[in-house]
């Protein structure tokens, strides 16, 4: 059961921290604006493990196998924020959390079944193990360290996209 | 209160006076600190603020009934995680500590991400000594590194240099085309920084917060150079200080909340890292070993004291945003790592009354401090408190004892008291030729006095 405000919400609060949030309905749509974010990419780094990563269509020429020097990464992340408009990566099940930071670009898949209420949510759910790396994203990476102006785009993405399936 | 290591005096009388000459810092200074309050005030709208930070406070006072217990509890748990925790019982040891890691893995790059626990313990000049390559990544302690000075606020390192002056900078030392659009200078930085992330042989970080139950470390940051310094290079050490325990990780919640709001005014920083022992995929170098340092440096005594609270302190930045001593004469007057009204109380428990007493000036007494921080720490009552220990220990000033004991017998007799009032008005005139910028700061003495116009 998919919570539509909920959704409303995560959406809302990703676009004040200058994510930019879609919300489709099925895989077409979602290869379709797949399709249009990454036009211009030309070395795209995808894990390919979850069942959503396999529904991705891209040109293979666009495609490169390691994160390193790609420019943009699409992967599926593990949970959404509504409160705080964050997404949410970790190392669980040997993922690696650096493709998500050293694209100038990150796409994230997020299952629309994954986004939590609140903070407390996700952490009540979050288990006794936890993976060795949890990583909360809100928005793309940024600085004011120059005279308090709001850069965008320092040591991690630029751009931050959230496609809401 | 611990005995000093730096017995030489902080001269705080002349670096604040130099620094009210110095209009360019003024003018960052006030610009910097109207913002940060005005983006604080924005975000602390329509959330029940009040409520969070009695229940902060609450949790911080629990954490300071138990340091050495959720000490042990996150030893053991990161321990059964993999990672290597040490503790330091003082700056010299926390040094030692880290050069020794360092070396005993071979690592001679090293990347570091913002921590004020390593300015605390002057880290970089010891492992530049002993012939490391120390890079700083976070770009306003960056900045501040290749310029060779010292950060001037705990968020904002370089808060007190002009665009201009950083364009300067970076065209000296990095050889690149001169610019001063922050755009430019922070994609210099991005580009300059990316191929030492990935050949450092060794990460070096602080942490926010360390959580007992879980053994894990928490990061709040907004660059990126965070996660890079903590998942790319195959070593990593993380410096952080015993008071920075919470329990639980379900506590975390409430300071995700609190932290970022009060310091910048965002709702969540744009990342938020955790990290639970040593095992990370992804790396090019293969997994990562984790070494944890838990350094006290006289915390223990201090939460053992009457001034236990300023350890509830998480540095959010926003007492010192309030502050007018702070928003006139910036960071570097006071010859501390921690400035602004925490940094106040902390530098002098830390350091001592010896070297630290003359920070006590550093205040207006009007509590402002007090109503914004996040984890109600009573600065007010604190610097009420280290002022009259100052008294007690001797080192006010006797001009300030003796008048101070003037004035006492004088206001308790009607008589001293109007003879008092009629010599200040009789030798005004000769006291402002003698000392005219300290006395024209004062009242002029009036014939009306209150007890006349009363009669």
């Amino acid at each position: 059961m998919i919570n539509k405000e909920l959704i409303r919400i995560f959406m809302e609060n990703a676009s004040k921290v200058a994510a930019e949030p879609f919300w489709v309905t099925n895989l077409s749509e979602m290869n379709q604006i797949l399709a249009k974010i990454l036009e211009n990419d030309t070395a795209i780094y995808c894990p390919n493990t979850t069942e959503l990563e396999k529904s991705v269509q891209l040109d293979p020429k666009q495609l490169v196998d390691t994160f390193m020097h790609a420019t943009a990464t699409v992967e599926e992340v593990v949970a959404g924020i509504a409160e705080t408009g964050s997404i949410v990566v970790t190392s669980a099940n040997n993922r690696a959390v650096q493709v998500s930071l050293l694209p100038a670009r990150h796409v994230a898949i997020l299952s629309a079944s994954n986004i939590f209420e609140t903070l407390d949510d996700f952490f009540n759910g979050i288990g006794d193990t936890i993976p060795s790396n949890i990583t909360f994203i809100t928005g793309p990476s940024r600085t004011a360290d120059i005279e308090l102006t709001l850069t965008i785009g320092v040591h991690g993405p630029e751009k931050l996209f959230i496609i809401l399936v | 209160m611990k005995k000093s290591t730096q017995p030489c005096r902080i001269n705080f009388r002349q670096n604040s006076r130099e620094a009210l000459q110095n209009n360019s810092l003024r003018h960052a200074m006030r610009y910097a600190t109207d913002t940060f309050r005005d983006k604080r005030l924005n975000g602390i709208q329509g959330v029940p603020f009040e409520e969070w930070r009695q229940r902060a406070s609450d949790l911080k006072i629990s954490v300071l009934e138990n340091l050495s217990g959720y000490g042990d509890q996150f030893a053991a748990n990161a321990t059964r995680r993999g990672a290597i925790v040490h503790r330091a019982v003082d700056a010299a040891h926390a040094r030692e500590l880290v050069g020794d890691i360092l070396h005993d893995h071979g690592a001679i790059d090293v990347v570091k991400a913002k921590s004020m626990v390593t300015e605390e313990i002057h880290l970089n000049k010891y492992l530049d000594d002993r012939g490391f390559r120390v890079i700083e990544t976070d770009l306003g302690e960056y900045i501040v590194q290749i310029a060779g000075e010292t950060p001037s606020h705990i968020l904002a390192p370089a808060l007190h240099k002009t665009r201009h002056q950083i364009g300067k900078l970076f065209c000296d030392k990095l050889g690149c085309d001169f610019s001063d659009e922050p755009h430019v200078l922070t994609n210099t930085a991005r580009k300059v920084l990316r191929p030492e992330f990935i050949k450092a042989d060794a990460g070096i970080c602080g942490a926010n917060f360390f959580v007992a139950d879980t053994g894990s470390i928490v990061l709040f940051t907004n660059e990126g150079n965070g996660r890079m310094v903590t998942t790319l290079p195959p070593l990593l050490i993380v410096v952080t200080s015993i008071e920075k325990a919470l329990p639980s990780i379900k506590d975390l919640p409430l300071f995700m909340r609190l932290l970022p709001r009060s310091a910048t005014g965002q709702v969540l920083s744009s990342y938020l890292s955790i990290i639970s022992g040593d095992q990370i995929p992804g790396l090019p170098s293969g997994s990562r070993r984790l070494h944890v340092i838990l350094l006290d440096n006289g915390r223990s005594e201090i939460a053992d004291g009457p001034h236990r609270e300023i350890l509830k302190c998480i540095r959010c930045g926003a007492c010192m945003n309030v502050c007018p001593v702070y928003g006139t004469i910036g960071g570097h007057a006071y010859e501390s790592t921690y400035p602004g009204p925490m940094g106040v109380i902390l530098s002098t428990l830390l350091n001592g009354l010896e070297r630290s007493h003359p920070l006590l000036d550093a205040t207006t007494l009007c509590g402002a401090c007090s109503e914004v921080c996040p984890v109600k720490v009573p600065l007010l009552k604190l610097l009420y408190e280290l002022r009259e220990r100052r008294v007690e220990d001797g080192y006010a000033k006797s001009m300030e004892r003796f008048g101070m004991l003037g004035f006492g017998l004088a206001a308790n007799s009607p008589f001293f008291f109007e003879t008092g009032q009629a010599l200040a008005k009789a030798l005004w005139s000769l006291a402002r030729l003698l000392s005219p910028v300290t006395v024209n700061r004062l009242p002029v003495p009036t014939d009306r006095t209150f007890k006349r116009r009363m009669s």
